[in-house]
């Protein structure tokens, strides 16, 4: 999409806009309900939640951790000034996981980069998979 | 090939990124979120009146990793704004932070009027 903000313009470009926006994987069907969009994913040791949460400090990001859920917390400021157009999500946002293994609150780590928070949830000892040792007779 | 085939000729999603456009005193302030877009995987393209920002992520997952859950993915951010005649082109600013990509615009300074002399012939 273009933003009418220039006084001469081809229409064949508009048009051509027009269409290559129309074809774009992504647009329309794909929109995201939730905001923050989230990925869970798990190894052996731990639970890694991730988040995309561009334009927000991580010491603006408040997590809380219960026995059996993640929150997540913050706000989105807009930013000031006169609008033209508007699109990123702005105000508070609050997303709760619900963590189906035991974490070890006391290591939980969480970090921030390029607008992505991921925090690291280990497994507590009980719940690691572990190979019985047998013996035969 | 036409322009629209060229531009969609890569394997990965892509995305319109969520964009402010905004004015202020100084001029004018492009807000895009690019998030999981690293500096080196930015790139900001002027050509004549279009402005065209594009940005790919590398989300993979470490080894050994599997996704419980994937509500995002690796893709490729592109969005064309067209300039106004009244950007100062020479002097757009551009900054990536914490995944959002702040442009500034600063408009062209103002023109004296000029009144153009009439040759009598």
């Amino acid at each position: 999409m273009v933003l009418d903000f220039n006084t001469l313009y081809s229409p064949f470009d508009r048009f051509d806009k027009l269409f290559e926006d129309f074809l774009r994987p992504g647009f329309g069907g794909q929109r995201r309900l939730t905001y923050p969009p989230l990925n869970l994913s798990q190894d052996q040791d731990n639970i890694v939640v991730r988040a995309e949460i561009p334009g927000v400090d991580i010491e603006d990001i408040e997590l809380t951790l219960t026995d059996k859920t993640l929150v997540i917390k913050g706000e989105r400021k807009a930013e000031e000034g006169k609008y033209y157009r508007q699109e990123r999500p702005a105000g508070v946002f609050h997303r709760v996981i619900n963590l189906h293994v035991p974490v070890d609150r006391e290591r939980v780590g969480a970090s921030m980069k390029d607008g992505m928070l991921t925090v690291t949830l280990p497994k507590t000892e009980e719940v690691k998979p572990r190979t019985i040792s047998i013996e035969a007779e | 090939m036409s322009e629209v085939m060229k531009k969609n000729d890569t394997n990965l999603t892509q995305y319109r990124p969520a964009t402010d456009i905004l004015e202020r005193e100084d001029g004018f302030y492009i807000y895009m979120d690019l998030p999981g877009v690293a500096k080196d995987a930015l790139v900001i393209d002027l050509q004549e009146d279009e402005l065209t920002v594009t940005g790919t992520t590398s989300y993979d997952l470490p080894e050994g990793e599997t996704f419980t859950e994937m509500q995002f993915g690796n893709g490729q951010y592109r969005r064309t704004v067209s300039l106004s005649d009244i950007v100062d082109r020479e002097r757009i600013r551009a900054n990536l932070k914490n995944g959002v990509l702040e442009l500034f615009l600063p408009r062209v300074e103002k023109t004296q009027p000029k009144r153009i002399q009439i040759s009598q012939g």
